[in-house]
């Protein structure tokens, strides 16, 4: 089976809410995206969508190829952590992964051989309702590798853990990627997904609004930007905006330029004298990246930020 | 379907209230019927009493514990959002409902088996102290008709747990569907003693899955009943039906 998630033209109402409205993307194998947008703008449900837990008023989800609902052992194919609550509160960790083998026809060895992968052995024996919000996101992310799944799906995988467990995730996410596996990521923190997600898919008002590599993504967001590190900020401020160039104070000592290139910066401050400790080009975060990406698709903007341009 | 079965066993056996409920069929079942079996009386020749409806009439009861266990196997799961990882597991919905209606009747079956022996049991040890004896014409005989107030019972009690399980599937909620299957047993039951029509009398009566399915239990004058014994279990078994499919289509149908 060909690891991917194929989503084409889906579209869903609640009652008088359009949920989706032509969602479409394709997760291929072999690293992350990151599949990101405002809330309300409809990865929830179009995760929920691809696993057969909603239908779809038109369109379809394919996994692998196939509709998820027609597969034989679903988890095999895909391991989705959608709701790491959704759990019976009384029922031990150990038995909640039992089950879940059983309904695939797995071992229970495979059961203790995941809990060691999440790092849950020793809460094993626990009941569910007792455990973290952490602990149970990992109980969680081990159910979604019960099947040794060559398409992993997580929703918002990184909320209630601390920041060790963020750090181990992302290794994680990382890895299974690395290994060939499609591993679609959803998460409203865009500082989370740096470094990790090779891919990103931006969504807003139920459909995509953006399918790009992150690289690429960051290159655009960056270009023709230079980052200066000056003492001198006022005078270097007057000194460019003199020569045509848009400046903005991103820091203490550093100013972001549009316009013109590094040398003729140099050349500028140089010529009036304006100390200077550094001029580089600029790389955006994928924050920032994103946020000019999804400046218009925001349902609910501050009124700061409208005040603040 | 034997993964969905298998998972769904592990599912029960794993929860701790499935014990309880089970050990509280036998419990209710056994207890209200001894504590009959007590304080009726026989003291004369045609006293009037079924000693086999006495002795099983903790299952009145009794049925209450399997309806909850069937209620809360399905409706437990919304509650909790288990739901949503059994059908992500176990995309098959109809073949998860089916694990479950078997799980559903066998359990009910062994419970309710044995809660029918320790209530038979009880009858023969109490009632003769309570004047049921071969003299009054009144004892509690293991005869063809005590055999089929024992069968009947048990599969009185497997019926109650499916109408239980269809209409957990069906309102999802585990507060709403207990009362609706709850008001389903009891309320039903009670309707005929409101109204004074005889017609309109007879019709509740063969209706409500309770009257009519306890029936089953009569051993004496069973050409006073409005049903007989097999035709009465069969109202609880069309009330079972139209439950599991109303679940099914609720639970095929609509998003989880």
């Amino acid at each position: 089976m060909e690891a991917t998630i194929e989503v084409k033209g889906l579209r869903k109402r609640y009652g008088p809410v359009k949920a989706l409205d032509g969602m479409s993307f394709t997760v291929t194998p072999g690293q992350v995206t990151g599949f990101v947008g405002p809330n309300g703008a409809g990865k929830s449900t179009t995760m929920r969508i691809i696993v057969g837990l909603d239908a779809a008023d038109e369109g379809s989800a394919l996994v692998g190829g196939r509709p998820y609902r027609s597969l034989r052992s679903p988890l095999r194919h895909l391991g989705a952590l959608l709701d790491a609550a959704a759990l019976q509160p009384s029922r031990t960790a150990r038995h909640h992964l039992l089950w879940l083998a059983h309904s695939q026809g797995l071992p229970a060895a495979r059961v203790e051989e995941v809990l060691e992968l999440v790092g849950l052995a020793g809460a094993a024996r626990r009941r569910a309702g007792g455990l973290s919000l952490g602990m149970r996101q990992r109980l969680g992310i081990a159910a979604a590798l019960l099947g040794d799944p060559p398409v992993l799906m997580l929703d918002e995988p990184f909320n209630g853990l601390d920041p060790e467990g963020i750090v181990w995730i992302r290794g994680l996410l990382g890895s299974l990627a690395a290994e060939g596996r499609a591993v679609l990521v959803s998460s409203h923190l865009m500082s989370q997904l740096q470094d990790v997600a090779g891919h990103l898919v931006v969504a807003g008002r139920g459909r995509v609004v953006a399918d790009t590599g992150v690289a690429q993504l960051i290159a655009e967001a960056s270009r023709g930007r230079v980052r200066v590190r000056t003492a001198a900020r006022e005078e270097a401020m007057a000194v460019l905006a003199r020569a045509g160039a848009a400046v903005a104070a991103t820091g203490p000592d550093t100013l972001t330029v549009s316009g013109p290139a590094a040398e003729r910066i140099v050349e500028l401050l140089t010529a009036q004298a304006v100390p200077f400790s550094e001029v580089a080009a600029h790389r955006a975060s994928l924050e920032e990246a994103y946020m000019e990406l999804t400046r218009d698709c925001v349902d609910y903007t501050g009124d700061y930020s409208g005040a603040a341009r | 379907m034997r993964r969905e079965l298998h998972a769904e066993w592990t599912k029960l056996r794993t929860l701790p209230g499935t014990g309880w409920l089970l050990a509280s069929v036998v419990a209710l079942t056994v207890g209200l019927g001894a504590a009959a079996d007590a304080l009726a009386g026989c003291p004369w020749r045609g006293c009037g009493h079924d000693p086999a409806r006495l002795a099983l009439g903790g299952v009145q009861l009794g049925q209450a514990a399997i309806a909850m266990l069937a209620v809360l196997i399905i409706s437990g799961e919304y509650g909790t959002g288990l739901i949503r990882a059994t059908l992500t597991a176990m995309p098959r919905r109809i073949a998860v409902l089916a694990a479950k209606a078997t799980l559903v009747t066998g359990l009910a079956l062994a419970s309710g088996s044995l809660a029918v022996l320790g209530a038979l049991l009880a009858g023969r040890l109490i009632l003769p102290g309570s004047g049921f004896t071969a003299e009054h014409g009144y004892t509690l005989a293991a005869d063809g008709p005590t055999l089929r107030a024992a069968l009947g019972s048990v599969l009185y009690l497997a019926l109650v747990g499916l109408l239980g399980l269809g209409v957990g599937a069906a309102v999802r909620d585990s507060a709403a569907a207990i009362g609706v299957t709850l008001g389903l047993l009891y309320g039903t039951a009670a309707l005929p003693y409101l109204v004074g029509d005889p017609d309109w009398q007879r019709l509740l009566w063969r209706i409500s899955p309770m009257n009519a399915g306890l029936a089953v239990q009569a051993t004496r004058d069973l050409a006073q009943l409005p049903l007989g014994p097999w035709q009465g279990l069969g109202v609880p078994a069309a009330w079972a039906a139209a439950a599991l499919a109303a679940g099914a289509v609720a639970l095929t149908r609509r998003d989880a």
